[in-house]
């Protein structure tokens, strides 16, 4: 049996000073294989985002394991911690472009940084991979020269793809990916994302409120409560036969075009059900 | 950063005019038609003339002579007095943000006592203890000063540091002198660039009142503020007197500041909002 | 490329037809230069009646409601066309002809609430400092109505909500504020430019229902702005749809979103179906 590639246990995350300290995540058990699209669902306050920097060991847990490819990463000394994400095997993509590229530094050269930092490849070698890289989420070479103030938003996610890949990651997370972007630029990306699911043994885990957002991208969905992992199945059966109140409230609160999957009386008695 | 305040009209006027002083500090001694230290009693207060440009003073030294020497002497120790400032507020400001939270507790701790004392009254007092010299005066004033330097340095680090794009830098596994390096530098030169422009302004402005007040002077070396105190204690035989040691201050701290402000408004990045779906909402064009 | 002429008459009522309350006839709105950026726009809306405007960034879909507020931006300007609001034409009014009616006949809610609130007064204050300016209530009568509405907003603890900052209350909280300011003086028009866009799947429910209630309650005639189809559908009676700034389909929501005729229309239909929810859900809805 292979080992999968990310594995969570019982991992717990505390913020706050003494004498005011708050829970976060209770305990949180999570699995990803390698190549596995999982959806991760939660709304505001629900500890999405301190999951996602507790993987990236931005955040120590309190208690529990992150391992990856069956190493501990979650109390690594910072040396180790730096050489463990030189590897690149977790990459990053935040939610907001504009913030997360510096606005000073050619967008190029925002997606070579990770490559100069792991060293060892001279110039010719990094820039031919940038623009490899450029090519494979479906913008020009020549692109790598401008600031990011100088591209569209549609264009700016897409770099900051790029960067995330350049390191040929074996797991990526991707923050609200599409939530910033309109209409036009929500289906390229979505369907930039799909296509790269695909090519690449790529494993994908997608952080977002919006269900709608990612259902289509996805074979596992896992749904986070106040730091608690409610729901976690594929992808229709957690839509159409949920087993948690909340999951059914998330699934039903969900406008269609048809006018609403649900009533708004079944919305209240699912929400009085919540714990 | 020198080529985008030229765009400015005041700029080019206060690069064209600190030029001068510059030159002036330079070479000035060299252009001197008299000996500043030479002493000419038949000549004593004396209007400006054909011999002497600008008069003579109270013992008759050529006063045009005594200004170019003095302006060497006036410009090194004010741009002194700001370097001293600039190393010891920068790397602090630097090692603040970086070096974890008791480096931070107690560089900001030195800088509030720093910024308590009161300029003149420190540089009159080191100078009793250091002994009775300019740069000794300078050199305590430049410490007063580093405190502007370390703020600004410390919030332009600040902001990077707690930025995405570090943050997206350090997932990758950068370290921290990368980060400095690569990110942080670039943001923080302009600010600490318009600082310095205009701490020398005002460095310029306290070598003058030390020197005015004769703190820092070793008779009879001339400096600025002395010939402006010299000038106006004379005032009654050469009303002329002060005029021209007053108009060389206040040119160059102009140019300074002008100098500082044109900076300022080349570097400085309008303040961004926190951002939200733009292109859903505004389509405002 | 069609573009029906809405209005009440088309409404699906069986009441007989009432006089429109806003009514926008070739509307056409360009920059300072000349270049149009909206370009005839047509729509009438009744009395209770929702209306959808859909369309991506560029539209002109934002464009059309700040003209209608009476609130475009410096440089840009109504070149043609009407906007008439029960009889009185919008475009005509100058800065102190708009004081009766914004806040008060016609109200507006936005993206982001926390922007459109002071970050240093209670949120409570901030609705009955609206109460007694638009109202002309006395302190207290404004600070019992302003609970009364929170109440009805589904701010559970009113009170508590009354005394809070900003910074202390969600997004959907603060949305719901900012809509109490706007139904406060019971306008006849309320505008919601991408009002939900912002809020948490479950929070926009509950702020649809919300708009749902006062539309029946106050007969609120409601302009509903979203690049969310779905959102419109909802919500809507009626449902125009732009591009380029100019409209290219409209008509009853339910027939537009399900049958589309125009290209366009159909792309974004297709887009959403390709992407959200609605491919899972299915008919299985009626089991949750």
């Amino acid at each position: 049996m292979s080992e999968p590639l990310l594995r969570m246990t019982d991992v717990r995350v505390e913020r706050g000073l003494r004498g005011a300290r708050k829970q976060i995540l209770h305990g949180v058990d999570l699995t990803i294989d390698a190549g596995e699209k999982v959806g991760l669902i939660g709304e505001s306050g629900s500890g999405k985002t301190t999951l996602a920097r507790t993987i990236l060991g931005l955040i120590t847990p309190t208690a529990g394991s992150v391992e990856i490819r069956g190493q501990r990463v979650d109390d690594l000394p910072a040396a180790q911690r730096r050489a463990h994400r030189r590897t690149g095997t977790v990459q990053y993509v935040f939610q907001d472009p504009l913030l997360s590229l510096d606005p000073d530094i050619p967008v190029g050269e925002s997606i070579a940084e990770g490559l100069i930092v792991r060293g060892g490849l001279d110039r010719d070698v990094v820039r031919s991979r940038v623009a490899a890289v450029l090519s494979s989420v479906g913008l020009d070479a020549g692109i790598a020269a401008r600031i990011p103030a100088e591209l569209s938003g549609g264009q700016r996610q897409r770099i900051a793809i790029a960067r995330a890949l350049v390191l040929d990651p074996a797991l990526l997370l991707l923050d609200e990916p599409v939530s910033a972007l309109d209409s036009v630029n929500r289906i390229q990306i979505l369907k930039l994302l799909t296509e790269l699911g695909h090519s690449r043994q790529l494993a994908q885990l997608f952080i977002s409120h919006d269900l709608g957002a990612v259902a289509a991208l996805v074979d596992r969905i896992v749904v986070l409560y106040r730091g608690n992992i409610v729901e976690d199945g594929p992808t229709h059966q957690v839509i159409s036969d949920p087993q948690h109140p909340y999951t059914a409230l998330l699934v039903g609160s969900a406008p269609t075009l048809s006018g609403g999957a649900v009533t708004r009386e079944r919305r209240r008695e699912l929400r009085l059900r919540l714990p | 950063m020198l080529t985008a305040i030229l765009r400015y009209h005041s700029a080019r006027a206060a690069v064209i005019v600190l030029g001068l002083i510059v030159a002036l500090a330079l070479f000035g001694p060299v252009l001197a038609p008299f000996d500043p230290l030479e002493q000419d009693t038949s000549a004593i207060l004396q209007g400006p003339s054909g011999t002497h440009w600008l008069g003579t003073d109270n013992v008759g030294r050529d006063v045009f002579s005594r200004l170019l020497a003095g302006s060497t002497v006036s410009v090194l120790s004010a741009l002194q007095c700001v370097v001293v400032g600039f190393l010891l507020g920068v790397i602090p400001g630097f090692l603040s943000v970086y070096l974890g939270r008791s480096v931070e507790w107690f560089t900001l701790r030195l800088m509030d006592a720093l910024i308590t004392l009161p300029f003149l009254v420190f540089a009159v007092a080191m100078t009793a203890l250091l002994g009775n010299g300019l740069a000794q005066a300078m050199f305590a004033v430049g410490i007063l000063i580093a405190p502007a330097f370390y703020r600004v340095t410390r919030a332009a680090a600040l902001t990077v540091a707690n930025s995405q794009y570090v943050e997206a830098a350090e997932l990758m596994g950068a370290d921290t002198s990368w980060i400095i390096r690569r990110h942080a530098v670039r943001k923080v030169l302009p600010a600490v660039g318009v600082t310095f422009a205009a701490m020398t302004g005002a460095s310029l402005v306290i070598v003058s009142s030390l020197t005015f007040l004769g703190i820092g002077v070793v008779p009879p070396d001339p400096t600025w503020g002395g010939l402006l105190a010299s000038g106006l204690q004379y005032l009654y035989q050469v009303p002329f007197g002060p005029v021209v040691p007053a108009l060389l201050i206040v040119a160059t701290v102009w140019a300074l500041n002008a100098i500082a402000d044109a900076l300022r408004d080349a570097t400085g990045r309008p303040a961004r909002r926190a951002p939200r779906k733009q292109e859903v909402t505004s389509d405002v064009h | 490329m069609s573009t029906d002429t809405l209005d009440a008459t088309s409404a699906p009522d069986t009441t007989r037809p009432r006089r429109p309350v806003l009514t926008v006839s070739d509307l056409r709105i360009a920059l300072d230069d000349g270049t149009e950026l909206v370009r005839g726009v047509d729509f009438s809306l009744a009395p209770g009646e929702a209306l959808g405007i859909v369309g991506e960034s560029g539209s002109g879909k934002s464009l059309t409601c700040r003209a209608i507020l009476g609130i475009l931006p410096g440089g840009i300007d109504v070149t043609a066309g009407s906007i008439d609001f029960d009889g009185i034409e919008l475009t005509d009014l100058g800065r102190k002809q708009w004081r009766p009616l914004r806040g008060t006949r016609i109200a507006a809610v936005f993206q982001d609430p926390a922007s459109y609130l002071n970050p240093s007064i209670r949120v409570g204050e901030q609705l009955a400092e609206a109460l007694r300016s638009t109202l002309g209530l006395s302190r207290a009568d404004a600070k019992r109505r302003g609970l009364e509405l929170f109440r009805k907003m589904g701010l559970i603890d009113a009170d508590t909500v009354y005394r809070q900052y900003p910074h202390e209350l969600s997004g959907g909280m603060l949305q719901r504020v900012l809509i109490a300011i706007a139904v406060s003086a019971e306008p006849e028009l309320l505008i919601a430019d991408e009002a939900t866009t912002a809020l948490d799947v479950t929070v926009q429910a509950e702020v649809l229902d919300l708009l749902e209630d006062l539309r029946e309650e106050l007969g609120l005639a409601l302009v509903l702005v979203s690049h969310d189809l779905a959102v419109v559908a909802q919500v809507c009676d009626s449902v125009i749809v732009m591009r380029d700034g100019a409209v290219v389909e409209s008509g009853r929501a339910d027939d537009l979103l399900t049958a589309p005729r125009h290209e366009y229309t159909r792309q974004l239909v297709d887009n959403h179906r390709e992407y959200g929810l609605e491919s899972f859900i299915g008919k299985e809805a009626a089991r949750v």
